[in-house]
């Protein structure tokens, strides 16, 4: 949802790498993996100048050195041998990162391979390859990593070789996946259509954007090789000349430490394990929320509770509007100078500003703006579902002559689809993909009404659906099941199921077929008629609007531009944005006009003008527009534009 | 040039359920059936079989060495056409398939028939079952606990992200994750000997003579160390997977669509979040088979108990092929059905596979 | 080189095998994406393709570009035969007919600069090999694409540029290799309303200038006007009806393009019009319809329909429409 994109999204950076590095450094986890690992990678490295004792020589031991604890001479104590604890570890780190990264190089070259070939050519060839992993995939690694150990020679490189050559599986999986994700975008394509050939593609398209899941994997199968390693040699299948951790452990557990209670030569060398293990996990980890920042905040997180502070502008008088089928009909929604904030630590960042309109019985209220004006958002805070770092900060929203602000979660949770329903844009996800539809509806219903007939149920919702025109045996189908606008229509007659008083359509069209788009119009239309359903219809498209809607409230960098019925709206615009984007309409009747269009693009809300918003792009913007946000003005009972050129005009 | 269909296209185009799952079965038979082809040639190709360097001692007399061939069925030629493969020595291709040693391998494996351990003379067939079942006793357990846990604390992690529960539970499981199950085992049975839990084995030797209750709590008293050390270990995995496939799953429009019915916070996770965050647990645990044995290898030594990794541990040490080759080809063919179970499991939990 | 027709295609298909036959379905299907296609288009012509998700008439584009194999029939670059071509001919071939897709977002990899996207057709077809000037026609395809001045934009990535201006990218990538043909698929619906207009009037300009032919397709109308020199709608994989803009927009003879017209929002209140919507979806394009493809839901359709295929009739010059209503 696009809202969820607005929230905390990380500024945009100068380029990739500058980026990255910034965001690298903010990782608390990714850098305190790669001071770790530095500092293991350095002991091992310099070895032979940090160890105090040379562990491989006998020199100068005697007898009564055997299993001392840890001392000022021997940091962590002695070993089985009389050696020195600290500087076999030291030593230890050497081997296992050696065979480690080593090991994980080959099956990285392996497994990435496989991955990108597989992923890119399809066919026979990801047939054979992706066969061919997933039967390695299902024999166990180390039983078979200890019978070849056990029947070749434990030398270091073959140990190694055969780490290396069984633990590429992930790897290639991985790769091939990404590598399909990349393949299947759209600048692949476009370079093909260039004419680029394969090898061109996958050198410049695809690696480009496979390596950074590469890297991160790559750093996970290190940790796999040298834990791997630890396990051979505790096994006793290490090169017996070669000190490892693993190796240090194998010989104290199997020589007496336990007995003697000689805790420092098994807690050193597994303590060297878990440090190396844990700095390639906290920084593969870190990496991976770098490359792939994801917000972590879901629907279920508290969200902030509204601060209701009085009414910072007066709002404009009820509107005078002629609702075409109702003279007579009651206010069912009355929104007062709502402002939205979405809160990141001490930023905020206002998307909807002191928005009002009112709702009529039967009405169809159209909200009208570009991507980014904040319409979503404002219709979310209507049912209190912002994302947890959105907050109403000003404003009332009156339904039943209370306020929607300042309900407990319990309350608002029994307004929620029994009194106000809210049907989504694109309802490719917005139903659970491994429940049926009717049970989806059913929930609703029985939710809000614990007493509704066990028998009845299942008529109901056939009911429902035949109202949106899908078959009643469609109801035991999964969405999957459903076409595009079948789904979205599912979606209606779920929003249907408790009789609500307001439904909110937030471009429910967007994204389908015109001719699909023309049936949920009608629709919607038929059941505001029918059922005097009041509907909140939240479009870009100002044709749609004008087809269907009673009165239309344009938004602009998520303030009110203007607000009228959708006659005046079309035949008297005020707002130059309005006027501006009704030209960037062809109108087939005309074939003369010329297309219009308004250049620049939309305000980004972090980024707002300090006048009026639409200034930058409005082409009678004149000094006051730059440096003074205009208010609301009141053109005539019912019509309101906030654009300075209105003021002398107002009432 | 690729001939793929467009995108959408390929969904109108149900596939068969049937088919699926045949495909699966199919597959997993014909896994297996490499597995036994891989474990036969794989110690006849690397060197170092005992007794095959017994039979060319030059210091025992040709009867004795031809009569030790005759035994270890080593007289036969291995495959049609080579007559050993270390070194390589073309042979027949011409002789009857049932007469070399790959198809008595087969016959004898299909009869159940693993060989004799060269080590306790015992059949290996024997000596693996009853090592089999005290390996799927600690497996299982600890499968379990740790799913259990794991899962646990994965959810309570992704409901209340971004708090110190979150942090605390991610930490844990970044750690657990990173812990060597052999090192743990020995820490945990270090701290364990000294409280007093018995420091190996299955049993108290000589239990066997007493009531029923009696020996299940014997039983249970070795199994907690173990079992503890393999939990903390696994936990930390599903933990973490869970945690992000919840995250994921909480953050889906159909979760805001649920908030929109007016469904409860609970009500939401039971009912909208679990069973599809679960779906990625079962590809794990399915994919995690194989790192399950090796843990099991681990505990097992680090405790001396009597399952199947230990089998593994014991004969390399003391280079007990048949019991290495048949402990393998025992391992290998369980984590297959097992994985087979998993993916008809998945198949069965995801509506969407059958028209994929 | 005094060929009429810029392209030419003639009863192009292009079919997907759906499933293989296999232990439970002996048969083959099809996915009849494109079926039988007839289409020419005119140096410096601007012909409208439009029809719904399903009709083909992105699988036409990518046949088109050489992307997907025809299965049958013949397209005519220029009055050569590139159907069945090598892939050095085809690369060559490349150069003069290109593509501006839909999703700005998408078509444009993250990783390059906006230099060195519109550099890389000329370094993947070994053109202006000279550094100085294979810059200079990249500031020129960037200029002639909208973005001034253009050296503000060459080290820019597409994250920091609007989609506006990303699909001017899109077009400077393509214009760099001075192509006779652009095949524009659905290059506005992705963008803001108020900024469509940009990306159409810049194609118009083009046309002008350089007297570029274009097929731009759309699903709809609405928003294009009369940009177009021509329109052909498309229905389950075949086009039903083609004609001038005007002749099409005013008098549509087909039923399908009456009732997509009509659904047509009119941004004007006061001229709400009766709506013709169609029940039910495009049906797969697995198994066909008999008879007319467009009868199961044509609100005028006569029993003759369920039997006869209708070929394009013609109506006027340049009008042809594919319906057995205008047979009387």
């Amino acid at each position: 949802m696009a809202v969820q994109e607005l929230e905390l999204k990380p500024a945009v950076p100068a380029s990739p790498l500058t980026g990255f590095w910034k965001m690298f450094r903010e990782n608390r986890m990714a850098v305190a993996g790669l001071v770790m690992l530095l500092v293991i990678v350095f002991a091992a490295v310099f070895a032979d100048v940090i160890a105090p004792y040379n562990p491989r020589s006998y020199e100068g031991i005697q007898s009564g050195d055997i299993y001392n604890p840890p001392s000022a001479t021997h940091w962590f104590g002695t070993d089985d041998a009389g050696k020195d604890v600290f500087s076999s570890f030291i030593f230890g780190a050497r081997n296992s990162l050696i065979v480690g990264f080593f090991a994980a190089f080959i099956s990285i070259f392996i497994g990435g391979t496989f991955g990108v070939l597989a992923g890119f050519y399809g066919g026979r060839i990801e047939n054979f390859l992706m066969r061919f992993t997933d039967l390695m995939l299902v024999i166990p690694d180390l039983p078979l990593i200890v019978i070849f150990v056990a029947l070749t020679k434990p030398s270091l490189w073959n140990i190694i070789l055969v780490i290396g050559l069984l633990g590429w599986t992930t790897t290639a999986r991985i790769v091939r996946s990404q590598t399909l994700a990349v393949k299947s975008r759209k600048f692949v394509l476009r370079a093909r259509a260039i004419g680029a050939g394969n090898g061109h593609i996958i050198l410049h398209h695809i690696l480009p954007l496979v390596m950074p899941i590469l890297v991160v994997n790559a750093i996970l199968v290190i940790s796999l090789a040298i834990l791997s390693e630890s396990t051979l040699a505790f096994l006793g299948l290490s090169d017996p000349l070669a000190i490892s951790w693993g190796q240090m452990l194998n010989f104290a557990f199997g020589r007496g430490a336990m007995s003697v209670g000689a805790w420092w030569a098994l807690v050193a060398p597994g303590f060297g394990i878990v440090w190396v293990v844990l700095a390639l996990t906290l920084l593969g980890n870190g990496l991976e929320q770098v490359l792939n920042p994801r917000l972590e905040a879901h629907h279920l997180m508290p969200g902030r509770l509204p601060v209701w502070g009085g009414e910072a502008e007066s709002y404009p008088a009820t509107a005078v509007r002629k609702s075409r089928r109702r003279k007579d009909a009651a206010m069912v929604l009355d929104v007062r100078n709502v402002s939205v904030a979405y809160v990141n630590g001490n930023s905020q960042v206002k998307a909807v500003q002191n928005v009002s309109f009112q709702l009529y019985e039967g009405e169809l209220i159209g909200l009208v703006g570009e991507s980014g004006c904040g319409k979503t958002t404002l219709m979310l805070a209507l049912l209190r579902l912002l994302p947890a770092a959105g907050q109403i900060v000003n404003g009332q929203i009156l339904f039943d002559g209370r306020d929607l602000t300042s309900l407990s979660e319990a309350e608002i949770s029994d307004i929620r689809w029994k009194d106000i329903s809210i049907v989504f844009q694109g309802a490719m996800n917005a139903l659970n993909p491994v429940r049926t539809v009717g049970d989806q509806i059913k929930e609703a219903i029985v939710k809000h009404n614990p007493a509704f007939p066990q028998k009845r149920l299942e008529t109901r919702v056939i009911e429902l659906l035949g109202l949106v025109g899908i078959p009643a045996a469609y109801k035991d189908h999964f969405p999957h099941q459903y076409s595009g606008g079948m789904r979205q229509r599912a979606m209606i007659a779920m929003a249907l199921s408790c009789n609500p008083k307001i439904l909110i359509a937030d471009e429910p069209t967007t994204a389908l077929d015109v001719m699909i788009q023309a049936q949920i119009l009608d629709l919607l239309d038929e059941l505001r008629a029918q059922l005097g359903l009041a509907i909140i219809f939240v479009t870009h498209d100002l044709g749609v609007v004008a087809e269907m809607c009673d009165s239309v409230l344009v938004m602009y960098g998520g303030v009110t531009a203007e607000y009228a019925d959708v006659d005046t709206i079309y035949n008297s615009p005020r707002h130059p944005y309005t006027q501006e984007l009704l030209k960037a309409f062809p109108d087939l009747s005309r074939p003369e006009r010329k297309l219009a269009f308004i250049p620049g693009h939309p305000p980004k809300l972090d980024a707002l003008p300090p006048g009026c918003r639409f200034a930058p792009r409005c082409s009678q913007a004149f000094e006051r527009c730059v440096s003074e946000m205009p208010r609301l003005y009141e053109l005539k009972a019912g019509h309101v534009a906030s654009c300075h050129l209105a003021e002398g005009k107002s009432r | 040039m690729n001939s793929a269909s467009p995108v959408g296209l390929e969904r109108i185009v149900p596939l068969n359920r049937y088919r699926y799952l045949l495909n699966k079965v199919g597959w997993s038979v014909f896994t297996i059936l490499f597995v036994l082809v891989l474990n036969f040639f794989l110690f006849r190709v690397l060197p170092g079989d005992p007794a095959r360097a017994l039979t060319k001692d030059p210091r025992m007399k040709e009867a004795a060495r031809e009569a030790l061939r005759v035994r270890f069925g080593l007289d036969k030629p291995v495959i049609n056409c080579f007559d050993s493969l270390t070194p390589i020595k073309l042979g027949d291709c011409g002789v009857n398939p049932l007469e070399t040693q790959f198809f008595i391998y087969i016959k004898n494996l299909l009869q159940g028939e693993l060989g004799i351990s060269y080590k306790t003379n015992r059949a290996v067939s024997e000596i693996l079952v009853e090592r089999l079942w005290n390996t799927i006793l600690l497996i299982g357990a600890g499968q379990i606990l740790s799913i259990f846990v794991g899962i646990a604390l994965g959810v309570l992690a992704a409901w209340k992200a971004r708090t110190a529960i979150d942090y605390g539970a991610l930490f844990t499981g970044l750690v657990a994750w990173s812990l060597p199950t052999f090192w743990l085992g020995i820490i945990i049975l270090f701290w364990g000997s000294s409280h007093g839990f018995p420091i190996g084995g299955k049993a108290t030797p000589g239990i066997g003579a007493y009531p029923f209750l009696q020996q299940a709590g014997d039983i249970a008293r070795h199994m907690f160390l173990p079992t503890l050390a393999y939990t903390i270990v696994f936990m930390g995995e599903y933990l973490l997977v869970m945690r992000s496939s919840l995250l994921d799953v909480l953050a889906e429009d159909y979760i805001l669509t649920a908030k929109a019915k007016g469904l409860s916070a609970f009500q939401i996770l039971k009912d909208h979040a679990l069973k599809n965050a679960m779906l990625p647990i079962v590809t794990i645990i399915a994919i995690n088979l194989g790192f399950t044995v090796a843990g099991a290898i681990q505990i097992e030594a680090v405790f001396s108990w009597p399952g199947l990794g230990g089998a593994i541990f014991e004969a390399v040490e003391s280079r007990d092929y048949p019991v290495l080759q048949g402990a393998f080809l025992l391992i290998a063919v369980s984590v297959i059905l097992a994985n087979l179970i998993a993916d008809l499991t998945y198949t069965y939990l995801d509506p969407r596979v059958q028209s994929e | 080189m005094t060929q009429e027709y810029a392209l030419e295609i003639r009863n192009l298909k292009k079919y997907f095998r759906a499933g293989r036959p296999g232990w439970f379905s002996r048969f083959e299907k099809y996915i009849h994406a494109v079926d039988g296609v007839d289409l020419q288009l005119r140096r410096g012509e601007v012909v409208a393709l439009v029809g719904e998700s399903g009709c083909g008439k992105s699988t036409l584009a990518l046949t088109l570009m050489l992307l997907e194999e025809a299965t049958e029939g013949n397209i005519l670059f220029e009055g050569r035969d590139i159907t069945h071509i090598s892939a050095r001919e085809r690369k060559a071939i490349r150069q003069r007919i290109q593509m501006v897709f839909q999703d700005p977002y998408e078509s444009l990899n993250p990783t390059q600069t906006i230099e060195e996207i519109v550099t890389e057709p000329l370094i993947v077809h070994g053109l202006a090999l000279d550094g100085n000037e294979r810059r200079q026609r990249v500031l020129r395809a960037l200029e002639d694409a909208g973005l001034k001045p253009a050296e503000d934009y060459l080290h820019r990535y597409p994250h920091q540029l609007s989609g506006g201006q990303r699909q001017r990218v899109v077009i400077a990538g393509a214009l760099v290799l001075e192509p006779h043909i652009l095949l524009a698929d659905e290059p506005v619906s992705m963008l803001d309303v108020s900024i469509r207009a940009e990306i159409i009037n810049l194609l118009a300009d083009l046309r002008r200038t350089r007297g570029i032919s274009v097929i731009f397709i759309t699903h709809d109308l609405g928003t294009i006007g009369y940009f177009a020199d021509r329109v052909a709608v498309m229905y389950l994989g075949r086009i039903v009806e083609i004609g001038t803009m005007r002749e099409v927009l005013k008098k549509p003879k087909h039923p399908y393009t009456q009732a997509l017209l009509s659904v047509i929002p009119v941004p004007n209140p006061r001229m709400r019009k009766k709506r013709v919507i169609l029940q039910g979806e495009t049906p797969n394009p697995i198994d066909l319809p008999s008879g007319c493809r467009f009868h199961p839901r044509c609100p005028m359709a006569l029993e003759v329909c369920r039997q006869s295929d209708p070929a394009l009739l013609k109506v006027t010059e340049t009008h042809h429409a594919a319906c057995l209503l205008l047979v009387k």
